[in-house]
């Protein structure tokens, strides 16, 4: 039973994991919040839909997340870039409105109703872990979690333009006097938040489903998964959607009733005992 | 007034102050603080003033330990700070802004602060459209509202020319007799400092390296290898 | 005294540093005629139709003025206005239904509790950084919308159907039957627009809305001159959501039905383009900005397309128009008087 839990959680948490690494690197890099980003992995999920009806579910993996960088590129060119000078709060509401657009662009097109998405037949089925029968699409899942959560461990750790991701996240004034290239780097980092946000919503398909309201529901639960983990810190994300995660299946397990408002009560208790999330984020001004 | 006793501020593992202790006096004194970068001048000022909680150490200030005031009771008691990066308030015109905080601090003597820092003919200048030089006064000048004892100042003379920081320090020193108060102040022009202030401390790596008379520390030997060589 | 500096006070009028004695018993005239014509003459020249439009348009420049007060004088920007503009709305029914209180008392329990969960809530998240503070109103909103979708309670809620409200009895001498009536309720929603807006520019000229303004603009140094910057804060915070509250009264008063849409994120959004059209600065703005988006979406019909042009306002207001339309002819006519007076 507890086996089952900690699957489920695993399998959510490793959708929320792409998702608000996404944000919280982009949050620590630019002190940006893109609210638009439920958006893009609407956008995600119904643009791996139309291609998984017509080409497969590996070739939307495969393409969704490229042309999603790709309009992630056009946000830093078009959006982020020509507003450098306004305030954070202007240019998050304007990924507000950005997000509300690219929304009601995806239910113009695709309607309003849910629209469901077969797992790959060589992700059908179950297996046999623990005693127990297990759909094999959700170990994949896991998998893809855990992979994209090393990969990006992996890249901050040891890659130059994550030393520099990881410095201007801590403190920007000296990253920046350092001669980092912020500009580069934020194009780096949207492009992959954006293509990760792709991979998410592929993979979310099979999973949850792909309906209209996903894009608000998502982004406030990476906005939960950001402000619990504190500013900048990305393993603080990541720790945060790992809680949300078992928060939120266990809370649908145990309490059923009252499980949406889990993740709230979560939020909230830890605003009450950690103001400043639990990452060791940015140093405070 | 007040004591510092083995003060100690960590940034992760940079000790940017290693056991200070240091005594100001009292009423009437300008004190210096000087140092090369990376002293902690600025640290020390941030840890009195409240905006950096000590890793380590106390404040004491007539008396009281303060080190877990909040900033804003430390300046409702009478501890004042004006800041190196100018922060005043670009959108308020200059009468505002000073008329805010004294009415809030409860002081009538607003008058005498003007006049102290030359601030009459900018009184309705919104505080974004005058000279940076201005504009200083305008944060000095909030920081002198209510008559606090003791006043810290994080490089006063920083953007001025040599000429612009000796007069500021001579008004300063004359301000500080006035009004019966003790000014501690970190500035990087030492000649300003060893011509007006009546005691001053070097320090060194967020250590306190020594503190006497202007003529006491210029010929102080470590002072001279550390940080003045020979010009002083 | 240098400059001339003119000020624009929230009425829109501007009293110059040196006719402002003179002038004021005249403008206070002509608004007391302007507020009284307003009152009345609509409701003899307009249809049913178009006074329900209006003072839809005038509710939701109410909830406009909550969030555009927040905005520009402690610079947060509060994402979950509907929550408390429906929310009221709920336990204002629950409260006739569940607990056979009387009308008035059920409006007075329901606007306390507002009060009170937005102390709580405001005691949380004020601390943090505007862009959290933004997060989170997002998140609380939704938080509450959930809430009465919830299972456990349909008892209480109705889920997604909704409840109806009927009341018997009447409220400051009114019955629901008045409420609901159009040319009634128009002078109501009128007089209330007024009276709020006048709260607020209240609150704009006095030293706390002096104090909210500078702690916004330098927090650091307010802190450092003796201020304590979390209770104004939420003092602020608890004072817009009354105005959300109110504003919420009189909606499921007139409306006699509250469901999950009313307190949905798109109300928020609507009040938020409201506030970003009309101009976040004064009274006026908000309250003519939330009149404007009544009128266009009831030009442009569809849910769906009436939210793709939110989307579409907020990027073109913030972006290119800061200061709204009402801003931006004030500001101009602030600047066209001063020429005059030089």
């Amino acid at each position: 039973m507890i086996a089952l839990l900690i699957a489920n959680s695993l399998a959510l948490a490793s959708l929320l994991i792409m998702l608000s690494s996404g944000l919280a690197l982009i949050y620590g890099l630019r002190d940006v919040i893109n609210f638009g980003h439920g958006a893009l992995y609407m956008l995600g999920a119904y643009l791996g839909y139309s291609i998984a009806l017509a080409g497969g579910f590996w070739l939307a993996l495969l393409v969704s997340p490229l042309l999603l960088a790709g309009l992630g590129i056009a946000f830093e060119y078009w959006v982020l870039r020509p507003l450098r000078g306004r305030s954070h709060i202007e240019v998050a509401l304007v990924t507000l409105g950005l997000g509300i657009i690219l929304g009601q662009a995806l239910i113009f097109v695709y309607g309003g109703e849910a629209r469901g998405v077969d797992a790959p037949a060589a992700l059908a089925g179950s297996v046999r872990l623990f005693g127990l029968s297990y759909p094999l699409y959700r170990i994949f899942l896991i998998a893809m979690g855990l992979g994209s959560c090393a990969a990006l461990a992996l890249w901050l750790r040891y890659s130059t333009s994550g030393l520099y991701v990881r410095a201007v996240s801590q403190d920007p004034s000296v990253a920046r006097m350092m001669g980092v290239n912020a500009d580069r780097l934020s194009l780096l980092v949207t492009s992959l938040s954006a293509a990760f946000a792709g991979v998410a919503g592929v993979l979310a398909g099979p999973y949850l489903s792909v309906d209209p309201g996903m894009d608000v529901s998502m982004i406030v639960n990476c906005l939960i998964i950001v402000v619990i983990g504190g500013t900048g810190s990305i393993a603080g994300a990541i720790v945060a959607a790992l809680l949300f995660g078992f928060v939120q299946v266990a809370g649908s397990v145990f309490l059923p009733d009252l499980a949406a408002l889990a993740p709230y009560v979560l939020l909230f208790v830890v605003l009450l005992i950690a103001p400043r999330g639990i990452g060791r984020g940015r140093a405070p001004a | 007034m007040l004591e510092i006793a083995n003060l100690s501020v960590n940034y992760g593992r940079v000790r940017a102050l290693d056991g200070v202790d240091l005594t100001i006096k009292g009423a009437g004194a300008l004190h210096g603080i000087i140092g090369p970068n990376g002293a902690g001048k600025s640290t020390l000022l941030d840890a009195v003033t409240g905006r950096r909680p000590p890793s380590g150490g106390a404040v004491r200030y007539r008396g009281q330990d303060i080190t877990r005031k909040s900033v804003a009771w430390r300046r409702r008691h009478g501890m004042s700070r004006s800041f190196q990066r100018t922060s005043i308030f670009q959108d308020l015109s200059v009468r505002e802004q000073l008329t805010l905080i004294a009415r809030h601090l409860g002081d009538a003597t607003l008058g005498d602060v003007i006049d102290a820092m030359n601030l009459g003919d900018y009184l309705d200048e919104k505080a974004g459209r005058i000279a940076y030089g201005v504009q200083r006064r305008v944060d000095v000048a909030l920081a002198l509202i209510g008559r606090p004892d003791l006043l810290l100042m994080d490089e006063p003379g920083a953007g001025l020319s040599a000429e612009e920081t000796l007069n500021l320090f001579l008004h300063l020193r004359d301000l500080v007799r006035e009004r019966g108060m003790a000014a501690v102040v970190v500035e990087h022009d030492v000649d300003a400092v060893f011509a007006c202030c009546d005691v001053v401390t070097v320090l060194d790596l967020g250590r306190h390296l020594a503190t006497g008379t202007p003529a006491e520390i210029r010929a102080d030997a470590r002072v001279i290898s550390a940080y003045l060589g020979s010009a002083a | 005294m240098s400059g001339g500096t003119a000020r624009v006070d929230a009425r829109g009028g501007a009293l110059f540093a040196g006719g402002a004695p003179a002038r004021a018993p005249l403008f206070v005239l002509l608004a007391a005629l302007l507020f009284g014509l307003g009152a009345f003459v609509p409701t003899h020249l307009l249809s049913e139709f178009a006074l329900r439009i209006g003072a839809g348009g005038l509710l939701l420049g109410m909830l406009a003025l909550s969030v555009a007060f927040l905005m520009s004088q402690a610079g947060l920007v509060a994402l979950g206005a509907a929550s408390v503009y429906g929310g009221v709305g709920y336990l204002f029914a629950i409260c006739l239904s569940e607990w056979d209180l009387s009308p008035t008392a059920a409006l007075l329990f329901a606007f306390v509790a507002v009060v009170v969960y937005s102390a709580a809530l405001g005691a949380l998240i004020v601390r943090t950084n505007p862009l959290a503070f933004m997060m989170l109103t997002l998140a609380a909103g939704e938080m509450i919308g959930h809430s009465v979708m919830l299972e456990g309670l349909r008892d209480y809620t109705s889920g997604a159907d909704g409840l109806v409200v009927n009341f018997k009895g009447a409220v400051f001498g009114l019955t629901s039957a008045d409420f609901a009536n159009a040319t009634q309720f128009w002078p109501i929603a009128w007089s209330a627009a007024w009276l709020l807006g006048l709260a607020a520019f209240a609150v704009r000229r006095s030293r706390f809305g002096a104090t909210l303004r500078a702690i916004r603009e330098n927090e650091e140094r307010m802190r450092f001159s003796g201020f304590g910057t979390y209770l104004p804060r939420l003092a602020a915070f608890v004072f817009v959501n009354a105005i959300a509250g109110v504003c919420g009264l009189l909606h499921v008063l007139n409306s006699g039905f509250v469901s999950p849409e009313s307190l949905g994120l798109s109300v928020s959004t609507n009040a938020l383009v409201a506030a970003l059209i009309g101009g976040v600065a004064g009274s006026i703005g908000p309250i003519a900005g939330g009149f404007l988006f009544a009128v266009a979406q009831d030009q442009f019909g569809a849910h769906g397309f009436t939210q793709l042009l939110t989307g579409f306002a907020i990027v073109v207001f913030i972006v290119l128009l800061p200061r709204g339309v009402v801003g931006g002819l004030i500001e101009a006519a602030r600047r066209g008087a001063r020429r005059g007076t030089r």
